[in-house]
């Protein structure tokens, strides 16, 4: 019996930057502590039930995945609207990220449907952002590796996951970065992500866990001066 | 012909100041010389008697390139190529000014040319390869190229220029440039060879589908590791074979074999003769080379991207326990700055080996936080002169041990390793 269930959505599909990283992460971190992980794929046309993950995960991929996985998600749309309700946590990286909003405008002037967890819109650019990232959330700094040149643009009413210290973060000119509804985070960072900022990663587990198990879930602290160090080294790195 | 003379004397001119101010400077006689002739690389290898070949691919150029001039070379031709790394128009054209007569004429009866697969798109059409080899497509430094399907379709806009392509079939994006090219040969592996290549996925095995069944003009039949070599066996579709011992490790290095003598068959090279030259191909720069420092070797094995260190993981992992490794990351222009594809990597595979892990580059800490959530303990220090020591000092007298560095990585430990040689060997 798994102490949590993560589901990984499009793993074959969108898994080039590096973002299976964060699932390596998420289960080790549970395994240091004694906790167990199952981590189920959930490719583009699986039957699968979201209800029953307490972690859902979907990572940055090439162009021509993702519109394969466009049309996917379109087909899971209630369901992650319900599980996002439901307070299940999720994190979702730049090409998944962009597909949680309403709308991802091509620069050929194309519109790929999102499914609008996020208020949010992103347009394709012909410049790309590329660079190490640190983002300043109520989590800690949070540090990574962007690369993409849709600009994404939050409603006004839309909650960001920080404010950019360093690196483009949505877009060019408003230093926001990523989006935040309920335990839904999205966010452009690779690196990958969640091994360089464990306080992050055991923010969503706590977070997976309270809700699965009650407030008892308190996560044990860990010896965390390699990722730190990690990190460190990263947000001074161009 | 004149501004061509003129083109070549410039940039050989350029050369020998650079290297007198000690930038080494094996590109920039190139760029000089194709900033007053434009059209000087199409001049120069035109009489080249039996024409151009091209490799091109992510992984394997240069290795695959070093085993074709050697087995060309063996059957007496005269071979021009280019240094390990100038693998741009520049690099191209350096060389070719470098083995041109005052006049501008390249006296040889073949070039062979490591292309980068970015850069492969224009060079091609003014090579006119009469063969073009693709080892394979993988995802490379997303940071500097964008996506792989765009590289690889610049790739097949290459063969399409290519008399005869050489293409790898058990790579579905390099096998589907057959539709692209006009006569193409397929090299490929057996089903056991197929299966201990890792497949590139790390998180849940392989998900697409067998490939559909190519019939092979030359056939990997075997590739066992064997000490520090890798002994390999070739199947030509007319059932002639041959065995060889290669002087390089990993089983990846079968596939450039098979691709070099596939290729150098389309010069009339025997199987067998080809197999002899392979025996005595030494390792390229970095790709398996041993080095001699204090009494022990180093093997040097680059790593450029996550198919690169799937190849490299599952060598080492295959060595046995107390084998000490040093990875090494950069993250420089030429390593590519994102270092998130260690992550891809099946960096799990290594664990239960018994091995001994340290790290070093820019990205020390990087690479050993990806062997620490693989279940590996790994010492971690930055500076390349105290990683050294510490590493070399790891390896008993008269033993190997085995150094993973990126491109820059490589760089800075070779000056350490061979004081003065690496500028010389490598300036791209």
């Amino acid at each position: 019996m798994s102490d949590l269930v993560i589901a990984h959505l499009y793993p074959y599909e969108m898994n080039i930057y590096g973002d299976t990283g964060n699932v390596i992460a998420l289960r080790r971190r549970l395994e240091w502590r004694g906790l167990e992980a199952r981590v189920d794929p959930v490719p583009v046309g699986a039957d699968y039930d979201l209800s029953g993950a307490d972690i859902v995960f979907g990572g940055g991929g090439q162009d021509r995945s993702q519109l394969e996985v466009a049309d996917d998600l379109q087909r899971r749309r209630d369901a992650v609207h319900e599980a996002v309700a439901a307070g299940t946590v999720f994190l979702t990286i730049c090409g998944t990220y962009q597909l949680f909003g309403r709308r991802f405008l091509t620069q050929e002037g194309r519109e790929i449907p999102g499914i609008g967890v996020f208020a949010m819109d992103t347009i394709g650019g012909r410049r790309r952002m590329i660079g190490n990232v640190v983002v300043v959330t109520p989590w800690g700094d949070l540090v990574g590796f962007e690369n993409h040149s849709g600009r994404t643009l939050l409603d006004p009413g839309q909650a960001p996951l920080g404010r950019v210290k360093k690196g483009y973060g949505n877009n060019e000119t408003r230093r926001d970065e990523g989006a935040v509804t309920a335990n839904c985070f999205g966010t452009y960072l690779h690196g990958s992500l969640l091994p360089k900022n464990p306080g992050f990663a055991d923010e969503l587990l706590g977070r997976a866990l309270r809700r699965r198990h009650g407030a008892a879930a308190d996560l044990p602290p860990l010896d965390d001066t390699l990722e730190h160090r990690a990190a460190r080294v990263a947000a001074r790195r161009p | 012909m004149l501004r061509l003379a003129a083109a070549c004397a410039l940039g050989r001119l350029a050369g020998r100041v650079s290297r007198l101010l000690g930038r080494g400077g094996s590109a920039l006689p190139g760029l000089v010389a194709e900033k007053v002739d434009p059209r000087l690389i199409e001049r120069l290898v035109a009489p080249v008697r039996r024409g151009v070949v091209v490799v091109t691919g992510t992984n394997g150029k240069t290795t695959t390139t070093k085993m074709l001039v050697a087995m060309l070379e063996a059957e007496g031709l005269e071979v021009v190529t280019n240094p390990t790394g100038s693998n741009l128009a520049r690099g191209i054209a350096a060389r070719l000014i470098e083995v041109a007569s005052w006049r501008g004429r390249v006296d040889a009866d073949l070039a062979v040319f490591e292309v980068d697969e970015a850069a492969v798109r224009p060079l091609a059409p003014r090579l006119r390869p009469q063969v073009l080899v693709v080892t394979n497509m993988a995802r490379d430094q997303l940071d500097r190229f964008g996506e792989l399907a765009t590289t690889a379709s610049h790739a097949a806009a290459a063969v399409r220029r290519a008399a005869v392509a050489v293409l790898n079939a058990d790579d579905p994006l390099v096998a589907g440039m057959a539709a692209a090219a006009g006569a193409t040969r397929f090299f490929g592996s057996a089903e056991p060879v197929r299966q201990a290549m890792p497949p590139d996925s790390s998180l849940y095995g392989a998900a697409s589908a067998a490939a559909p069944a190519i019939p092979l003009d030359l056939c990997l039949e075997r590739s066992d590791a064997d000490g520090e070599g890798q002994v390999i066996t070739l199947v030509r579709a007319s059932g002639e074979r041959a065995t060889a011992r290669l002087q390089v490790p990993g089983p990846y290095n079968g596939y450039n074999a098979a691709a070099a003598a596939l290729a150098a068959a389309e010069f009339g090279v025997p199987l067998a003769r080809a197999a002899a030259a392979l025996e005595a191909t030494r390792p390229a720069f970095g790709r398996g080379q041993v080095i001699e420092y204090r009494g022990r070797r180093v093997r040097l094995l680059l790593v450029k991207n996550p198919a690169g260190l799937n190849q490299v993981i599952r060598l080492l992992a295959a060595l046995p326990p107390g084998a000490e490794i040093l990875v090494a990351i950069n993250d420089l222009d030429a390593d590519g700055r994102d270092v998130s594809w260690l992550w891809d990597a099946r960096v799990e595979d290594l664990a239960g080996g018994g091995h001994r892990f340290g790290t070093g580059g820019i990205r020390a800490y990087d690479i050993a936080l990806r062997l620490k959530y693989a279940g590996l303990e790994a010492w971690a220090e930055t500076d390349f002169g105290a990683a050294l020591e510490r590493f070399v000092g790891g390896i008993p007298e008269g033993e190997t041990g085995y150094l993973v560095p990126t491109y820059t990585a490589m760089l800075r430990f070779l000056e350490l390793l061979r004081p003065g040689t690496s500028k010389r060997e490598a300036w791209a």
